[in-house]
């Protein structure tokens, strides 16, 4: 293998295995007592965890709510989208 | 309005005064993001905020029109059961399996009104006015009956 497939090879294990984070983002419209539903049902957080990270969602604008493989990180988001919540998913720092 | 659990869970709403007839009769029309931009983009939100084309294409092909088809047949859930509704008079049941899809169709109207008639959260916070002015001021109050009528949902939940 020479230098340059190495280095392409590296790049793309190093992009497989970034981690991504699932944020949510603030809305006004979406009821505190929803979105904790919401995260509970989506990703099994106890009530107390849930309503932390929906406290810091209305107070900061965002929370990462998980972070891991593309693949999973993908799956939520799509399923906080099919609960109307504004997710997005980013590549962790 | 009366809120009473049946036997089987579900949520019986009687003495719906007729302007909450009216109001709930329109939020499957309220939850159609049709013709505003807006409203489609709220509901139908990009993945990411990054620059991951592959990532923004793979939901306009597989996952946008899943969660149509999803919000599509909530709403069709709840216009039966306000079919129900208006042919026998002031009361509305939410049998126990539809409550999801009353909660998704409810959040799709409230979510579409907002970003249709850019209603803020200082507009939200502030009463509403009656009688409404205009179709915004109209958009503001759907916005807070809609938002009541989840919360006893999600509260009936709650207490399960």
């Amino acid at each position: 293998m020479n230098a340059t497939q190495t280095e392409t090879k590296s790049q793309t294990k190093t992009a497989l295995e970034t981690p991504w984070n699932v944020v949510v983002h603030n809305d006004p419209v979406n009821l505190m007592s929803y979105v904790t539903l919401v995260f509970r049902r989506v990703f099994g957080f106890s009530k107390e965890k849930a309503e932390e990270h929906m406290l810091e969602v209305h107070h900061k604008g965002r929370s990462i709510v998980w972070s891991g493989g593309r693949e999973r990180a993908e799956l939520y988001v799509q399923q906080l989208h099919a609960y109307l919540l504004l997710a997005t998913m980013e590549r962790a720092a | 309005m009366k809120i009473e659990r049946d036997a089987s869970g579900g949520f019986v709403f009687s003495e719906v005064e007729p302007p909450l007839v009216e109001l709930f009769m329109a939020i499957s029309a309220a939850a159609d993001p049709e013709g505003s931009r807006a409203a489609q983009e709220r509901l139908f939100p990009e993945p990411t905020e990054q620059k991951e084309e592959s990532l923004r294409a793979e939901w306009d092909e597989f996952v946008r029109p899943e969660l149509r088809e999803a919000f599509e047949n909530a709403a069709v859930m709840v216009e039966g059961d306000l079919e129900a509704m208006a042919s026998g008079g002031e009361e509305l049941t939410i049998p126990r399996d539809h409550v999801d899809a009353w909660l998704s169709t409810l959040n799709q109207a409230r979510l579409a009104l907002a970003a249709r008639y850019e209603v803020s959260e200082a507009d939200l916070n502030r009463a509403a006015a009656y009688p409404p002015r205009d179709e915004r001021d109209m958009a503001v109050s759907q916005i807070h009956v809609y938002g009541l009528l989840q919360e006893c949902l999600l509260q009936g939940l709650e207490a399960e």
